[in-house]
């Protein structure tokens, strides 16, 4: 099966599960796609309750099951919808309609009560309603699933790009795929492939001449410092941009918009799209333009559509299950795309069965039922763990990265395994350098662990080094002010100033 | 949470200046530093939760907070998550006790021979160490015997048209009732008014072990007391930089009393060398001083240079003639209020303070100066030199002392 | 209260400006927000280090530097008052046995393998000096900021023509003790005998006879001097420190030093308040305004020196729509022009790089017009336009020299 996202992860757990012989190929790391570029929030359902019928179902269910089977990659933050000055408060009633039509556990409580809870919203807001919205950490999840699929029997092959898919007349056979760390080229055979590939599905299901219409809506999402909330807050009005305040991990999120572009590898953010955010921001969180903005990044929604629209919010949120024998004629592949994170159990089960169906076997779908590694004792992710596990002992180990907790003894452990002389792939493993500091303290370290550990030499070491600086100035400068201005300048004094990394050999 | 406070964690750039200056995390591994405590750990703590013990090592000396080039209040963010942990965890009964110097002193007063007996007594201290978690050695103050309030309540102070309150805490009320007596003599001295209303405790060792309902019922009941001044123009006048930072500053950062009586309070107080300072910049103190030959190192206390007004004692020490004051360089005498008074506190307290004993021994001098009471007490622990308010030299100065004051502070 | 100066800022400019001054028996009072930039910077004087490529000497660089860049701050210093700018330094903290000056940088390792040019460079870490090529040997303590492999690997090819190499070798230094401590934790160990001696033990016979050898910049906080002497005498080698991530603890060790001997010149220092605002009449500055506990104090003064730093100290800031101010006096800001603040590359010059306060040739804040818009108010350090010392390597060497500039222009109109 073709990406590594939510919905490829997950197929591969539930194929292997199901003791079919499951090979995964990613043409990067897990997760770069659309999955590691949202906000975190793990819907209850209540932003479609009124507006996608559908979708809200979809969501609730999955959530429940998520709960149950992945709780190690949630946090119950729980969701409140409030009703700001800017929205119409006749929208709460119907709001609560449609959260009881979808079955939505959904309640309205005091403002009073919101704002105890929620210190930082706007006082004056004068309707609050809770959800079980949660966080949901799209990295342990996707990575939770590939070592279930790994347990299972199934093969993870990261930084391995598609290059074409074999055909044997109208049935596809397999794919060639290139080892981008390599150059090596590999040739898979397949009775099935399942195209995973979110925004990409289309590319990939033109390379088995199939047309796919996928609509890239990218999003912008901004993360601030600290959690200025500790519930998710949406606007309890129609969706719009800007609506959703998801606090994850260590920071809280702010986004999104919704742009259609053409190409999903090429996002820009804009400024207006940052200045729209920011004055979103201010309407839930007053002050929040004061508040330390961290950086911004835009994801592509994968948005499939039978017909053109002019307005991608227009399309629905429901996913889009593909079989391309009976839609295309061509046999051996089938295309799974749309939906959000939320729901990719439900897009790999029906990835899955359809997959299944063309080899004609029936199998039963365990995902619902059988917890993820990590996950089994049912016990939710909470915030203070990192700074929990740091007590009984404190200093017993180096911490390497302070902002986000990250002993010397763990950096090494994820250098060992991953292999790939990338410190990105290392941080989105184990969160290097997400913090306040953005990696001025912890790059330097984490780069002279990495030479030891991998055995690099000084080449690939800076390389690492510049890279992962690079990636970072992507998402920080086009929101660079204020206090995180200041850390960027302290970061560029020691890179530049103090260690010269200009000026190393790569 | 008050979230002002909180919120400062973001001017954070992680540059571990706080760090190289605390002088609790350099003689201890069991504190990792403000900056790991404060800002870093505050992103953890979600919904007012605490889970690192290790906040409670933080002695709340303020240091790391004044040297923060960034605007961090990582001292009071500190104050707070220790609050939230033992309010999770419930208040021990040792902490509640000596967090109560007003209620310590009401019952140990009338039997004051008898209680300093007892806190002298090496059995009795073992068992306290070991029952209680009060450290054996710790320097615990003794009674005075008699409360300052009950000569103030007999004193009468010479009307004028210039008005003074004195807001004299618990330190000189039950221990060095002199100290009192003379801050009101050389405010006298200097033509003011001295009004001393009633007063009880200003809450700072509730609010530094954790326990902010009790904290803030305390300061609440004191500005109500001493509000209806403030707003008559009289300025207040304190001479424990600790309680003066309370009220100037830390019952409303802190504990978030948003009171008009505290605002009121706040602007009308002074720290009592700050007020004279002030004077003789007017042109208005008295300098009729006689010389007093002497070396005296002076130590500033943390929290007095939490008042962010320099070194007003200094200056005014200086107007003396023949008295050489050294300004002694250590940062911290280790006490912390009732930190040092603690089983698992006391060993790092001395460690910290351990620069400063030594400096003041070596000065060769028989006399120290600082402005906290407490600071005072563990001076004298652990340098074994006597230590005084300043106002004692400025008493002595003006000749005041000469009918034979009821004994110097308490030993 | 009232000051002949008052200097707001304690980095290395300010308190160059309030020693000079205070030497000269003038009354003067530091007020900071926190401590300065001292802390993350070596103590090494970097006068010009990079300007296209690599600049071997200063002195032959410096007029042309001007001239190319009319908004840099060596465009209103000569170079004989940066020149003894540097030698009042030296003779002034003579513990620090600084060497150098502007005719030819050193050329010293960074802690990542790369190399720095700098003018006056400490005695404890002039043995780094690769100028004349050379056999070195890193020492990695356990201190997590400190790769000597990663170090050595990179220096070994810094230019194939150099006669450069470099090794590295570990020693363990804390068995059984706490695994994770900081640059001024060592630094505190360095000066303890016991500490020093277990040093030299561990490295008894690993040391070529030809090679000098390199320890992190954490030899000693109080006397790094006696520490480095005793090194060198026990190892029998040149040794040098290389510095590191912040906290400096030269840097420290230059604070101490200069704080110090503020107080002792008389001088007063206030850290941890804040300049809030400032009066002014008649074109000139006549208080400044410190947020203190409960209450503004005023402090008045004659002259005024602000050296508050640039954008990473808060001097000069930037909010959310792309407001650039002055925190003191809100003092004219030279502004980029319109278009984004910050390009997609890296190491790319950025827009804001050179932001700044604008000043005349004695270092006064200038309107518009280039007039000052006060008469007795200079500007020097981070705080000023047109540098970008991350980048040149120029960051102590514009603060000290325009600390010195601006003392000796309060110096000169007082008499």
């Amino acid at each position: 099966m073709i990406g590594g996202g939510s919905t490829g992860a997950g197929v591969a757990r539930d194929a292997a599960m199901r003791g079919l012989k499951t090979v995964l190929v990613e043409r990067k790391d897990l997760a770069d796609g659309t999955t590691g570029r949202f906000h975190g929030l793990m819907h209850s359902g209540g932003r479609y309750a009124v507006k996608d019928p559908d979708a809200a179902k979809e969501c609730i269910a999955e959530n429940l099951i998520l709960r149950r089977t992945a709780s190690d990659c949630i946090e119950d933050t729980g969701g409140l919808f409030v009703t700001t000055p800017w929205d119409d408060p006749a929208f709460g009633d119907s709001f609560v309609v449609g959260c009881e039509a979808t079955g939505i556990p959904v309640e309205e409580i005091a403002v009073s009560e919101a704002l105890r809870r929620e210190p930082r919203l706007d006082p004056g807001i004068s309707r609050a309603f809770t959800v079980p919205d949660a966080a949901l950490d799209p990295w342990k999840l996707v990575w939770a699933c590939a070592r279930s699929a790994q347990e299972h029997g199934a093969q993870i092959l990261l930084y391995h790009r598609v290059v074409d898919l074999e055909r044997d007349g109208q049935r596809v056979t397999g794919a060639l795929v290139r080892n981008e760390l390599t150059g090596e080229e590999l040739q898979i055979h397949a009775d099935v492939v399942v195209n995973a590939a979110g925004a990409w599905a289309g590319q990939v299901a033109e390379l088995a001449g199939c047309r796919v219409s996928v609509l890239p809506g990218k999003g912008i999402m901004i993360a601030m410092n600290h959690r200025l909330v500790n519930t998710v807050v949406n606007r309890c009005k129609m969706p719009a941009d800007g609506d959703i305040l998801v606090p994850i991990r260590t920071v809280c999120v702010i986004g999104t918009t919704d742009v259609r572009v053409a190409d999903p590898d090429e996002l820009e953010v804009t400024q207006s799209e940052i200045d729209e955010m920011l004055d979103e921001g201010e309407k839930l969180v007053p002050g929040f333009r004061e508040a330390r903005a961290l950086r911004v990044w835009a994801g592509a929604r994968p948005l499939f559509s039978q017909e053109e629209v002019a307005d991608t919010r227009e399309v629905s949120r429901s996913h889009a299950l593909l079989d391309h024998r009976d839609r295309d004629g061509v046999e051996g592949i089938v295309t799974i795309t749309g939906g959000k994170t939320t729901t990719f159990r439900l897009m790999a089960q029906a990835a899955v069965d359809a997959a299944c169906a063309q080899l004609g076997i029936e199998r039963p779908c365990r995902t619902h039922e059988e917890p993820l590694p990590d996950s089994e004792d049912g016990s939710f992710y909470v915030l203070g763990s990192r700074l929990r596990a740091r007590e009984p002992v404190p200093q017993s180990e180096e911490i390497i990265c302070e902002c986000e907790l990250i002993t010397r003894q763990r950096l090494e452990e994820a250098m060992e395994r991953r292999r790939t002389g990338n410190l990105d792939d290392i941080r989105r493993t184990l969160r290097l350098g997400m913090g306040p500091c953005q990696g001025g303290f912890c790059i330097y370290r984490a780069t002279g662990i990495l030479h030891a550990v991998e055995r690099l030499d000084h080449h690939a070491a800076n390389v690492a080094l510049l890279s992962f600086l690079q990636e970072r100035w992507k998402g920080a400068h086009p929101i660079l002010y204020g206090d995180q201005l200041r850390q960027a300048r302290l970061d560029d004094w020691i890179f530049q100033g103090l260690l010269g990394v200009q000026h190393l050999p790569t | 949470m008050i979230e002002p406070v909180r919120d400062s964690l973001d001017h954070c750039v992680k540059c571990t200046i706080c760090e190289t200056f605390c002088p609790f995390s350099q003689v201890t591994p069991l504190f990792p530093g403000p900056k790991f405590v404060g800002p870093q750990a505050e992103r953890y703590r979600g919904a007012g939760v605490s889970p690192d013990a290790s906040v409670d090592y933080c002695s709340g000396c303020g240091i790391c907070t004044q040297v923060c080039p960034q605007g961090v209040k990582i001292a009071e963010i500190n104050s707070q998550a220790r609050a939230q942990l033992w309010e999770e965890r419930g208040i021990p009964l040792r902490n509640q006790l000596i967090a109560r110097p007003s209620v310590l002193g009401r019952l140990g007063t009338p039997v004051s021979p008898l209680a300093n007996w007892a806190l002298q007594n090496k059995a009795l201290r073992l068992l306290a160490h070991r029952l209680l978690g009060i450290h054996r050695r710790a320097p615990l103050p003794r009674f005075a015997g008699r409360s300052f309030q009950r000569w103030a309540r007999r004193h009468r102070s010479p009307i004028s048209r210039r008005r003074v309150v004195y807001f004299h805490g618990c330190g000189v009320n039950y221990y060095e009732p002199a100290v009192g007596e003379m801050v009101v003599g050389v405010l006298e001295h200097n033509g003011y008014y001295v009004q001393i209303p009633p007063q009880d405790c200003c809450g700072l060792p509730l609010q530094s072990n954790g326990n902010f309902e009790a904290a803030r019922a305390y300061v609440r009941r004191l500005v109500a007391n001493l509000a209806p001044y403030a707003r008559e123009g009289v300025p207040i006048v304190v001479n424990s930089t600790s309680c003066g930072l309370m009220l100037k500053r830390e019952a409303h950062e802190i504990l978030g009393v948003e009171d008009d009586d505290l605002r009121a309070v706040s602007e009308a107080t002074y720290d009592f060398c700050e007020f004279l300072l002030l004077m003789h910049e007017r042109g208005e103190l008295r300098t009729d001083f006689r010389p007093l030959p002497q070396t005296v190192p002076y130590h500033a206390p943390c929290q007095q240079r939490g008042h962010g007004i320099g070194k007003p004692a200094l200056d005014l020490l200086a107007l003396i003639p023949d008295l050489r004051v050294i300004e002694l360089d250590a940062d911290c005498c280790g006490i912390a209020g009732t930190y040092g008074l603690k089983k698992e506190k006391y060993e790092i307290s001395m460690a910290v303070g351990e620069r400063l004993f030594r400096d003041v021994r070596e000065s060769g001098a028989n006399l120290a100066a600082c402005d906290s009471e407490t600071c005072r007490w563990q001076i004298e622990h652990g340098a074994g030199v006597h230590a005084v308010h300043p106002v004692e030299l400025l008493f002595r100065g003006y000749g005041l002392d000469a009918p034979a004051p009821a004994g110097v502070s308490a030993r | 209260m009232t000051y002949d100066t008052v200097v707001i800022g304690a980095g290395l400019a300010g308190l160059t400006a309030a020693l000079r001054l205070a030497d000269e028996g003038g009354r003067v009072l530091v007020v900071a927000k926190g401590v300065g930039s001292t802390h993350l910077a070596p103590a090494t004087i970097d006068v010009l280090g990079f300007d296209g490529g690599p600049v071997e000497s200063p002195a032959q660089e410096l007029s042309r530097f001007g001239e190319a860049h009319p908004q840099h701050p060596y465009a209103s210093l000569s170079i004989d008052l940066i020149a003894a700018s540097i030698e009042w330094l030296k003779t002034r903290l003579p513990a620090f046995g600084y060497r150098g000056g502007l005719e030819e940088n050193f050329v010293l390792p960074t802690a990542v393998g790369a190399v720095k040019r700098s003018a006056v460079v400490p005695e404890t870490m002039a043995a780094g000096d690769l100028r004349a090529g050379g056999r070195f040997l890193f020492v990695g303590l356990g201190l997590k900021d400190f790769f000597p492999a990663y170090l050595a690997d990179n220096l070994g090819h810094v230019s194939a023509d150099s006669a450069v190499s470099a090794r590295a070798i570990e020693l363990e230094t804390s068995p059984g003790g706490e695994a994770d401590v900081s640059s001024v934790g060592f630094a505190r160990r360095f000066e303890q005998s016991t500490f020093r001696n277990a040093v030299v033990r561990g490295l008894a016979g690993q040391v070529e006879r030809d090679e000098r050898v390199g320890f992190p910049a954490v030899l000693g906080l109080q006397d790094a001097g006696k520490v480095w002497r005793e090194l060198e005498e026990k190892l029998e080698r040149p040794v040098f420190e290389v510095a590191t991530l912040p906290p400096s603890v030269s840097g420290i060790r230059l604070f101490e030093a200069m704080t110090a001997a503020v107080r002792k010149a008389g001088g007063r220092i206030l850290i941890g308040q804040t300049v809030t605002g400032a009066e002014a009449s008649n074109g000139r500055v006549e208080a400044v305004v410190v947020q203190a506990a409960a209450r503004p104090t005023t402090y008045r003064a004659g002259s005024f020196v602000l050296a508050s730093g640039g954008f990473a100290s808060g001097g000069v800031q930037l909010d959310s729509y792309g407001k650039l101010r002055e925190a003191v006096f809100d003092l004219a800001v030279s502004h980029a022009e319109d278009g984004p603040r910050f390009l997609p590359d890296y190491l790319d010059e950025q827009p804001l790089d050179r932001v700044g306060v604008l000043v005349d040739n004695g270092l006064r804040p200038t309107d518009g017009d280039g007039r000052p818009l006060y008469e007795n108010l200079h500007a020097a350090g981070a705080t000023l336009a047109g540098a970008v010392p991350w980048r040149e390597a120029s960051g102590n060497g514009v603060s000290l020299a325009s600390g010195y500039a601006a003392a000796a222009a309060i110096l000169e109109s007082d008499s």
